[in-house]
């Protein structure tokens, strides 16, 4: 299995160019399939067998995957709250120190002390919220391993569908039941379609 | 338990099961502690006015204004989501919609406990005393709005709209239940678009003839805003509460689900914001501009043993309940729901308290026991028995609108 083989039923038509052979270790197994609700069901099913490094891939939101992957709450929130916490401490720092230490500067009669503290509240508001943000957008691309170039996934000529109309399942190889029988055995018995070991470039 | 569970079916039935109504008359105890100490708050009440100083009769009236703010923000606060849910055709919130609706119904009997701060409306309000008003041109300036005919008819009008308003929203709702007609929902639509502009129209004055204008030359462009925030707050908390209570009592078994109890912690949250961020921007530029007759209400409740009162408010009224409703598992516990929104209500009496209490010409130097004590025996004396009516209109009809066209998505609810 040295190639990026599409099983024997595919029919699709050949695309235009032809992708570079991947010659690399096995990515996993990718099954299609032709519906959200036939992937839903089929990601049940995945569940159950208690598989943990595996994906579903469609061209839009599925309400309830998550459920239905069995996905856990996201540790993005705690990434969002040290940033949160992160702001708001910069912003306690930066007001305070210079108004109150470094240079106290007596503005419209305001006192000094810790009750100037509402003229700061909009800076720690924003510095909270800037933080935070920040820590959202870089914390959830650094849990999907993103920005990169390239995903073994795009080796697998069907796979351009999935932004159009084509529902997968990858199962990745790293996963600790992946058996490549095994998968491929389940994979058809939830119906997918098109079942192809992807491998990854080098 | 099961059996219980097992009755929570989506399909409406067609004839109601037991569990979708509330059986009042298994609560006499309950009822005959709210009859007992609303009655005896009452007759306290009464006794203080016919035989207490001028002074204690005073502090009774005002006392008696704050009862009344905490009640009317509730039932607005019920109102307007009602408001809102048919507004934007909700889905979610069908299966807790009668709840609200019958909060709104407390409506029907508010204005009873509005006649003696309509009758003694000068003890509260000092521009009502002509030879104060006529001498002050900041007043005299202000005569279109602050003039007592005018002031009254308003206060009728509003309580009025009200409870018209929400009339004609349970109305319609029970009239589904028994034939689950489509077009009482657009009915429901078609009351709710005009009336929203109405409600915020008559929340804003409620919000100013009658607590801001206890400081009559001080003015907030946001305090409309500011009370509305306030009440729909507290009104959440308080759909959680009886939400909660009705399910340690068994009723809404398996229909109202975990997801709805997170729904309500998230808009509890998204309030607890809104409320800090309103309160702050009034706040802040009133502060930072430090002009005498804008800064005259804040001076009043950031000195003397007002303070306080006032730096815990901010803390209690956002930090807390801001870091408690930030965790998505305080939202979907509901025993840790029902807990902040206990606080969250405790704490809406805070701040109405602050509002009105130190208006008064004898509570200027902080906070006293004896107005606590007389704020109590009030608040007892006005929510004892809108509660007991309200446990009464609430077994009048089934607990969930049995068959409005959204129940089966609001029971499939998934956040």
């Amino acid at each position: 299995m040295a190639t990026v083989a599409s099983t024997p039923e595919s029919a699709s038509p050949a695309p235009a160019t032809p992708r570079p052979v991947a010659t690399g270790r096995v990515y996993g197994l990718v099954g299609e399939f032709d519906t959200a609700a036939e992937l839903y069901h089929a990601a049940e099913v995945v569940r159950d067998r208690g598989f943990k490094r595996w994906d579903v891939h469609s061209p839009f939101p599925i309400h309830g995957m998550d459920n239905a992957m069995g996905l856990g709450k996201s540790v993005v929130s705690y990434i969002v709250l040290c940033g949160g916490l992160t702001g708001f401490t910069t912003a306690v720092l930066l007001t305070f120190i210079p108004s109150t230490i470094t240079y106290p500067l007596i503005v419209q009669g305001k006192p000094l002390n810790f009750f100037t503290v509402p003229a700061f509240f909009p800076i720690m508001f924003e510095l909270t919220v800037l933080f935070s943000a920040f820590a959202a957008v870089f914390g959830m691309l650094a849990m999907n391993r993103l920005p990169r170039w390239h995903h073994p996934l795009f080796n697998h000529e069907r796979f351009a569908r999935s932004t159009d109309d084509g529902f997968f399942i990858s199962i990745e190889a790293t996963d600790p039941r992946f058996i490549e029988a095994d998968v491929r055995e389940l994979l058809e018995s939830v119906g997918a379609q098109h079942i192809t070991l992807v491998h990854d470039h080098d | 338990m099961s059996a219980a569970t097992a009755k929570a079916d989506p399909q409406p039935q067609t004839t109601a099961a037991p569990v979708e109504h509330f059986q009042f008359t298994n609560l006499g105890p309950l009822l005959f502690g709210l009859l007992v100490s609303g009655g005896a708050a009452l007759v306290i009440c009464l006794l203080l006015a016919l035989f207490g100083t001028h002074a204690l009769r005073e502090r009774l009236l005002f006392s008696w204004l704050y009862a009344f703010a905490i009640c009317f923000t509730v039932a607005a606060g019920s109102v307007f989501w009602v408001l809102v849910h048919h507004a934007t055709d909700a889905e979610w919130s069908v299966v807790v919609r009668r709840i609200l609706e019958t909060v709104g119904t407390t409506f029907f009997y508010l204005w009873v406990f509005f006649l003696p701060v309509l009758f003694f409306a000068p003890t509260l309000y000092e521009w009502l005393d002509p030879a104060v008003f006529n001498a002050d041109p900041v007043l005299v300036g202000k005569r279109a709005l602050l003039n007592r005919p005018f002031w009254g008819f308003r206060a009728v009008f509003i309580l009025a709209f009200f409870a018209i308003l929400a009339w004609l929203l349970r109305y319609f709702s029970t009239r589904q239940d028994a034939t689950g007609d489509p077009r009482w929902t657009v009915k429901l639509r078609q009351v709710t678009y005009p009336c929203l502009p109405l409600f915020a129209l008559c929340l804003t004055f409620g919000a100013v003839d009658w607590f801001m204008s206890l400081n009559p030359h001080w003015y907030s462009t946001m305090w409309g805003v500011y009370v509305f925030a306030g009440s729909a707050w507290c009104a959440m908390a308080v759909l959680i509460l009886i939400t909660y209570a009705l399910q340690r009592a068994g009723y809404l078994e398996g229909i109202a689900t975990v997801e709805h109890y997170h729904i309500m912690g998230k808009l509890l949250l998204s309030f607890t914001v809104f409320w800090a961020y309103i309160g702050f921007g009034q706040y802040f530029l009133i502060w930072y501009a430090n002009i005498p007759e804008e800064a005259e209400y804040f001076v009043a409740r950031n000195t003397e043993g007002w303070n306080v009162l006032s730096t815990a408010l901010v803390v209690c009224h956002f930090f807390i309940p801001f870091l408690a409703l930030c965790s998505r598992i305080n939202k979907r516990v509901p025993q840790r729901l029902a807990i902040i929104s206990i606080w969250c209500v405790l704490i809406h009496l805070l701040d109405l308290y602050i509002i009105v209490i130190p208006a008064a010409g004898t509570e200027k130097a902080g906070p006293t026991l004896l107005s606590f004590f007389l704020a109590l025996i009030c608040l007892v004396a006005i929510a004892a028995p809108l509660a007991f009516l309200f446990l009464r209109n609430l077994a009048k009809t089934a607990l969930y609108p049995l068959r409005d066209p959204r129940i089966v998505k609001s029971l499939k609810l998934v956040n």
